[in-house]
């Protein structure tokens, strides 16, 4: 079981920091926050709504307009220009007439505006993950999910990346929910929940944790 | 532009040797029926071509007891009043023997068809005489015009050479006449008269007692769709006669019905080879799906609905359909444009008669393109299956 009798709340606006070792759980904490995999037992509540009740085409609703995803190696469509990657989400929830200047707005403020019409194999891996911030971002989602999003950067990249996510977190007042190996990197946060064999436990000094249960 | 159409083009585009691949699939199904329907069907209206103008007409006119008494040139004028009616010519068919000496060597052919016909109405109803490809068309009462395989086993007759005919006339006495090879007939496919004499119809007449007998009226029409309401017309006005009128499809339907079978088999391949060619695109896009496990897990994840990863594959089919029908259909009318314009025929067989099918190349392109709808179904529902999380663990 990779997790077992977990239970915790996130508030609005909190930026919180999921640790623990490889295979501990945390991954799988993230897809089921993200409804991209079902608990066997127990439910998941966002804004007030059963998420485990939810059939697949309003799972994907909900995914689409409540939460944004940001991966570890970026996964942007590769077919797709940086600008089109960020609107896709949009796209699929029903273009309007701001989307483009949203999009345009969130590459300048993650710092690709001259970069906006670049296919993404063309990019570095900092641009690329800054993109999928961007698109993380651009259907102002209640949370942001996201695995290992520095794990697959340089540590001077990764610091800004870090950087960027906080202050975007600040400025629109977005829950960001990260998962990562690296807890240093992300200084002070809102919350820590570190996973441990399948459980969560508050705080991450093994000597003052906590069980979310 | 949507961004399914986008993403359908876009990932496609990107596997280029896939999409070659598939497009290459239903240009090629369309090519084999547009060849076959070329190179059969070409053949098939090619002999119908050289019977209608050989031999039967749009129309021919017999009689249940063998030969007509009525006066032809009486039947003739009845017939050239009719507006659809372009030339009728009267004939008298039998058969007859044949020998001739040459270089002091006697040849002899017996059961050689021989046809009567009166050679100013003849070559307004027929173009055998185009087929006389040395001397002249039977321009005398006493001359002969030899197909080219009588005149070879005759030991090579030439213009100008004597030949000696022998008929049975309608009492049952040898009636033999000599006469004069005025030409020789030679027909691609061997359609024509090859195998067969041609005199003038009042010789043939005189040698088997029958003055004013004829045995068929070919009817030329200028309008042959009127064929069948020319025919109807004609044995309504002649109802106490025992003439038998037939359209072309009518008089050569022993020659053509195992020709027409033959074509009903080949378009069958066509049409296999059509499904092999769905088979193709099913397996492309499986190839095309698996190549693209991780894309359709991260649209899952960023909120694309089944439906619209169904529609961004069936999308991506309507592309293929779409080239490859273009294509194969250009490609098609091409061949078939070469065979009209090259009069392409093999080894001095008949040349295909090549007509532009409208219905049937878009019949062909339609089958084709909703085929690759189709084919594409099956991949797509494949990929709509695909769990995010898992797909997105594809590298």
């Amino acid at each position: 079981m990779a997790l077992d009798n977990v239970s915790f709340s996130i508030e609005q606006g909190e930026f919180v920091l999921v640790v623990g070792s490889s295979g501990s759980g945390k991954s799988t904490l993230l897809n089921m926050i993200g409804l991209l995999d079902n608990p066997t037992n127990g439910k998941i509540f966002i804004d007030g709504i059963d998420t485990t009740t939810l059939g697949d085409n309003k799972t994907s609703s909900f995914r689409n307009k409540k939460l944004g995803f940001i991966f570890q190696f970026s996964n942007l469509l590769s077919d797709l220009s940086i600008l089109e990657n960020v609107l896709l989400p949009r796209q699929i929830a029903g273009t309007n007439s701001t989307s483009e200047k949203d999009a345009r707005d969130l590459l300048k403020a993650v710092g690709l505006e001259d970069q906006m019409h670049q296919r993404t194999n063309n990019i570095s891996g900092g641009q690329a993950q800054r993109a999928a911030i961007a698109r993380g971002l651009i259907n102002k989602p209640s949370i942001v999910l996201a695995d290992e999003p520095t794990g697959n950067l340089d540590s001077v990249t990764s610091k800004t990346i870090v950087q960027l996510m906080k202050s975007m977190a600040k400025k629109l007042n977005q829950t960001f929910i990260i998962v990562t190996h690296d807890r240093q990197q992300f200084g002070d946060v809102d919350r820590v929940i570190t996973i441990k064999d399948g459980k969560a436990f508050k705080g991450d000094h093994p000597s003052e944790m906590e069980i979310y249960a | 532009m949507d961004y399914r159409l986008r993403l359908a083009k876009r990932m496609l585009f990107s596997k280029r040797g896939s999409l070659i691949g598939a497009v290459l699939a239903v240009t090629i199904g369309i090519m084999v029926i547009h060849v076959n329907f070329v190179i059969f069907q070409g053949l098939f209206d090619a002999i119908v071509r050289d019977i209608t103008n050989y031999r039967n007409g749009d129309i021919l006119v017999t009689d249940e007891s063998d030969y007509i008494n009525k006066s032809d040139l009486s039947l003739v004028n009845w017939f050239e009043r009719i507006p659809y009616v372009d030339a009728v010519a009267p004939r008298l068919s039998s058969t007859a023997e044949m020998n001739m000496t040459k270089n002091g060597k006697r040849f002899e052919e017996t059961r050689v068809p021989i046809v009567g016909v009166d050679p100013f109405r003849d070559i307004r109803a027929s173009t055998v005489h185009e087929t006389v490809t040395e001397g002249n068309y039977v321009f005398s009462r006493n001359s002969i015009v030899l197909g080219s395989i009588v005149a070879r086993d005759l030991g090579g007759a030439q213009v100008g050479d004597s030949v000696k005919v022998l008929v049975v006339d309608r009492w049952g006495q040898d009636q033999i006449r000599r006469f004069t090879v005025s030409g020789i007939a030679n027909s691609p496919g061997g359609q024509g008269f090859d195998y067969t004499a041609v005199v003038h119809i009042d010789s043939l007449r005189d040698m088997l007692s029958r003055t004013g007998e004829t045995s068929s009226f070919m009817v030329k029409l200028n309008d042959p769709s009127k064929a069948l309401e020319v025919k109807e017309f004609f044995l309504r006005s002649f109802p106490n006669d025992d003439f038998i009128a037939e359209t072309i499809e009518e008089s050569a339907e022993q020659q053509l019905a195992g020709f027409r079978s033959g074509i009903a088999m080949i378009n069958i391949i066509g049409y296999f080879g059509m499904m092999s060619s769905a088979f193709a695109i099913v397996t492309i896009q499986m190839m095309l799906v698996n190549g693209k496990t991780k894309e359709i897990g991260i649209l899952r994840a960023i909120g694309a609905k089944r439906k619209d990863i169904l529609i961004i594959f069936i999308l991506q089919g309507m592309i293929i359909g779409a080239i490859g029908t273009g294509v194969g259909t250009a490609a098609g009318l091409g061949y078939t444009f070469y065979a009209k314009e090259t009069k392409m025929s093999w080894n001095n067989s008949l040349p295909l008669e090549v007509t532009y099918n409208w219905g049937k190349i878009i019949q062909t392109a339609l089958t084709s393109f909703i085929l690759a709808i189709i084919a594409s179904l099956y991949p797509s529902y494949r990929a709509t299956k695909l769990l995010p999380v898992e797909a997105m663990r594809t590298v």
